[in-house]
Order: structure tokens, then sequence, then C-alpha cells
């Protein structure tokens, strides 16, 4: 899905640097853009900017230099421009109890929806299909309360659905999940990229994102430190681990292999539990 | 106790039925307990919003008596002072120390608030055990509730889950290294706590601010209902309900126990 041209860019940060309001520069000189229909990842440690690169892309946060480009837009900021962004751009928060407030989740839901001035029947068609869309249907009048941690995520999820937007921003949506409801989500964002929904994820967890992303961009101290595939990002093992990031475990495994036991794997690693297989059955064929 | 009675509101068998009907119903009830002019009718009420909760909405009896345990304690204790201390005329037993009478007005005036108080009681229990708070404040916005307080509540109703939650955890940190041995830690590691829990408040309060913008909040949250329609048929038999109540709040007018 990767192309290069540039009308393809449905989102566009161009150079742009933020500071804190205590003065601590979150970012600087940030350049990121994205494809439409492109998964991409946001891999860096804790604190590197990924919440604050991510809050800029529906114009919660204005850069101090720079520009953020929507559809080749340049983001307005005033009352309708900012309700036009985000529709657009549709932001998943981290921690699902910081988004549902609602006391029922069917009203959570339909509080983006709501806040667009939609007809009431509308509302309650897109309320439906974003829970039928990530399978909470027949939750819609239970508190949040009573839902366990990967079922707030999914109606989190749902609230963004039902604004229908063309991106979905998710930070870190694994993130105090167990190894099922990690994956749940994980395989509902592969679902929604197919129906057109261009994603962008920040994460930590190295072990998954080659799974599923078309693109990675690795961000240190508030500054992007290497973009591309993840097969190239990854055989820069020194940039990664200068991060304070890891190789995924399966090309450590490898590269343990190839270094300790002398196993002649060549690079560059295999980063999926898939790609490796193929390549010990492959070194398996040789020997015999 | 808040956590197991709001499940039920969730979780009953008269869940389906809808929430206006069950508002009305309750508190039409309390008002015709509240005017009852003997104990007879408030008992009734009481005993038929009890048959009602423990038939029909599934409400373990367990739960329902610790509900009302506080009220009838309460209610057992106003019946002893009023029979002592608000007789004016027929004294009845004498009780024979400290020159205590019991008089027979005064028992009759405690049962009757014992009875009234017993009666509104289970209204309230009735709509506390079967109906979300969130239906309730959608009522009181259609009842020109201003919006403000509408909205505050539903902030707050659904954080006190949340930060229940999160001062639970502190407590349980607090108590792994001892913070409640001896009285004077336990109240150092208390208000530890409750200032701490301010401040999470505080910045749980940005986020949510934050990811309401996301979603296009412009300074009011537009409640989203699903309204079911309100039928002719449930309105017309509490309406009849309430008659028959009303009926027997006269005909029993004279009565008095003894």
């Amino acid at each position: 899905m990767i192309t290069g041209s540039d009308s393809m860019e449905i989102i566009n940060a161009d150079n742009i640097s933020y500071s804190y309001p205590d003065g601590t520069q979150a970012l600087k000189n940030v350049n990121f853009s994205v494809e439409t229909g492109e998964i991409v990842a946001l891999l860096g440690p804790n604190g590197a900017g990924k919440s604050t690169l991510f809050l800029h892309f529906n114009g919660i946060l204005r850069p101090e230099s720079g520009k953020i480009k929507v559809n080749s837009q340049p983001i307005v900021y005033d009352k309708k421009g900012l309700m036009e962004v985000r529709k657009k751009v549709g932001i998943v928060f981290q921690n699902p109890d910081d988004q549902l407030f609602a006391p029922t989740v069917g009203e959570d839901v339909a509080f983006g929806p709501m806040n667009m001035g939609l007809e009431l029947q509308e509302v309650e068609k897109r309320v439906k299909e974003a829970l039928e869309k990530v399978d909470m249907v027949g939750y819609e009048k239970k508190p949040p309360h009573h839902l366990s941690g990967g079922q707030k995520k999914r109606v989190a999820i749902a609230g963004i659905l039902a604004m229908n937007p063309e991106i979905m921003v998710l930070d870190e949506p694994t993130s105090g999940l167990d190894p099922k409801g990690a994956s749940l989500i994980l395989q509902l964002l592969y679902k929604l990229n197919e129906e057109g929904i261009t994603i962008i994820i920040s994460t930590h967890d190295v072990d998954l994102v080659p799974l599923y992303a078309d693109r990675i961009y690795i961000i240190s101290e508030g500054k992007i430190i290497k973009k591309g595939t993840p097969r190239n990002v990854f055989a820069d093992i020194n940039t990664i681990r200068g991060a304070n990031l890891r190789l995924p475990r399966i090309a450590h495994l490898i590269e343990i292999l190839q270094k300790e036991d002398n196993v002649p794997f060549e690079k560059p690693y295999p980063l999926t539990i898939g790609e490796a297989r193929k390549r010990v059955l492959e070194h398996l064929d040789d020997k015999k | 106790m808040v956590n197991i009675l709001e499940s039920y509101a969730y979780n009953n068998g008269l869940k389906n039925i809808n929430p206006q009907i069950k508002i009305l119903f309750a508190f039409i009830t309390l008002i015709v307990s509240l005017i009852a002019v003997s104990p007879v009718v408030p008992l009734i009420i009481a005993f038929f919003i009890f048959l009602l909760l423990f038939f029909e909405a599934k409400i373990p009896i367990s739960v329902y008596l610790k509900f009302m345990s506080i009220p009838l304690l309460f209610g057992v204790f106003n019946i002893i002072f009023m029979t002592l201390f608000f007789g004016i005329s027929e004294p009845w037993v004498n009780l024979g120390f400290l020159n205590l009478i019991a008089y027979k007005d005064g028992f009759n005036l405690g049962l009757l608030v014992f009875s009234r108080m017993i009666g509104c009681v289970s209204c309230m229990a009735f709509l506390i055990l079967t109906t979300p708070v969130s239906e309730l404040l959608f009522l009181a916005e259609s009842f020109k509730v201003p919006k403000i307080v509408t909205e505050i509540s539903l902030l707050m109703y659904r954080y006190i889950f949340v930060f229940l939650e999160e001062a639970r955890t502190m407590y349980h940190a607090q108590e792994t290294r001892c913070g409640y041995s001896g009285i004077k830690k336990s109240l150092k590691s208390l208000g530890l706590l409750i200032s701490n829990l301010f401040i999470r408040s505080w910045t749980r309060g940005d986020a949510i601010y934050l990811s309401m913008q996301s979603r296009g909040y412009n300074g009011s949250i537009k409640v989203f209902h699903t309204n079911n329609k309100l039928g002719f048929k449930p309105i017309l038999m509490i309406l009849f309900f309430e008659s028959l109540l009303l009926l027997g709040v006269y005909l029993t007018r004279e009565f008095q126990l003894i």
C-alpha cells in the first residue's frame, strides 16, 4: 500500500516543534506523514513525546512552529475548523477511563455523533454500527465500570468509530490488556484498516508491531530518529537499542543463534514467528 | 454496598420496563404513602413493593433486608421514643422507672411515622434497585433541572467508581507498607491518600477534557437517549393502583391499632 506520490498523504506534520508550558521541549522539528490506507506505528520509550505528537493531529495542541495538514489542508484553529478536523481524525486515548465518561456505553458512543449535530436516528444507527464493529452489541445499557479492560477499550474505539473518521489514532492500544484482549484489539484494527480507515498507533510493544505495521517511525526525546518499513528499521539495531527499545524477541533469538552459536542466519533477521519458522526450516533443509 | 446496589439497578427482572413508568410509580406511591393518615396503607405499600422486588425484580431477600435494616431500626427507635415522650392525653402503661409513662396517642403517632417511613423508603428502594442513575438524570433534565446540575452529576456518578477503585488500590499500597499501624500513622496515611486522590482527580479531569474535546465537545454534553414510548396501558394501571391506595387511605382514616 506504500506509494511515493504526495497526493496520497492523508496526514502530514511538517517540521513541528512544541514545548510544554514549563518550557521543556517535547517535540523538536518533527516530520511525520501517513498515506491513505496505511497502518503506521510510532515506536518510542515512555516520555518520548508520542502522546504529545498525537494531540497535534486533531488540533488539541497547536505546534509552535511548523504545520499539520490533513488531506493536504492545513488545520484551521477556529471552532469550525477544529470540528472538521476532529471528524476526520479520531483519537483513542490510552486509558479508556479517561475517555468513557457517560453513565452507559450507549450514551458514551453517542457522544461524538451528538456533538457533530446529527439527527437522532442517524446517531442511533451509528451507535449500533460502531458497537457491531467492535463486537459489543448488547452492552448499550451497561455502565463502563461493569466492563473489563479489553471491553472498555473496544467501547472507546466504538466511540471514535461512530464519528466515521478517516484516520484513527490510537495511543498504546494494547497497554494493560491481557494477551487475548490485546490480540482482539489488533485484529479489530486490522479489520478496520481493510475497511479503509488509516491507522496510526503508538506503542512500545516491539513484538507486535512488525505483524501489522506498514511503516514505523521511531521517536526518542522528541525527535524522529528513524523511519521506514519494519524490516529496514529493525535492521538498524544500534538505533533501536539507543532509543531504549529492543528487537522483537524472535529477532533477538536469531541474532544470538547467529552471533553466539555461529548458526549461519543472514541479516535482516526475521521479525515474526512466521518468517523465523521459514528461515529455520530453510536452514535445516540446507544441512540435510 | 454501593457497588452491589448499583449492579442490581442494571441487572434485575424489571430492567426492561420503561424507566419513566418506574419513576412515575415510585413517586406517586411515595406521595400516597406520605399523605396516609393511618399506618395501614403505607404498610400495604411496603409489603407490595417487597413482593414486587422479590418476585418480579428477583432481588435476593438478603440484599433487600440489608437495605431496609437501617430505616427499620431507626423506625423502631422512633416508635419507642414517641410512645414515651410524644403522648399528651391517654397514659397507657407506667413503666415504673425514671417516671416513664407510655402514652397511647404517642404510640399511635409513632406507628404512623414508622409506617410512612417504611412506605416511603420502600418506594425509594424500588427506584434505586430497579432504575439506573442515568435514567433518573435524563428525566431530571426533562423536568427542567438546570443542565449544569445534571451534567456534573453525570460526570460525578461515572467517576465515583473510578476513584473508588483508585482509592482502594492506594489504600492497599499503603497497608502493604504498614501505613495504618497505629492511630497517628493511620491519620497521616489517610491524609496522604486523600490529598493524592485530589491531585489525581485534577489530572484525570484534564485528561477527560482532552478526550472530550477530541470528540467535538463544545461546552455542553448532549445526552443521547433511546426513548421507549410511554405506553397508555401501564399509566392506566398505575393510576388504577394508586386510586385503590387512595381509597384505602380514605377508608382506614379512623384506624388505630390501640
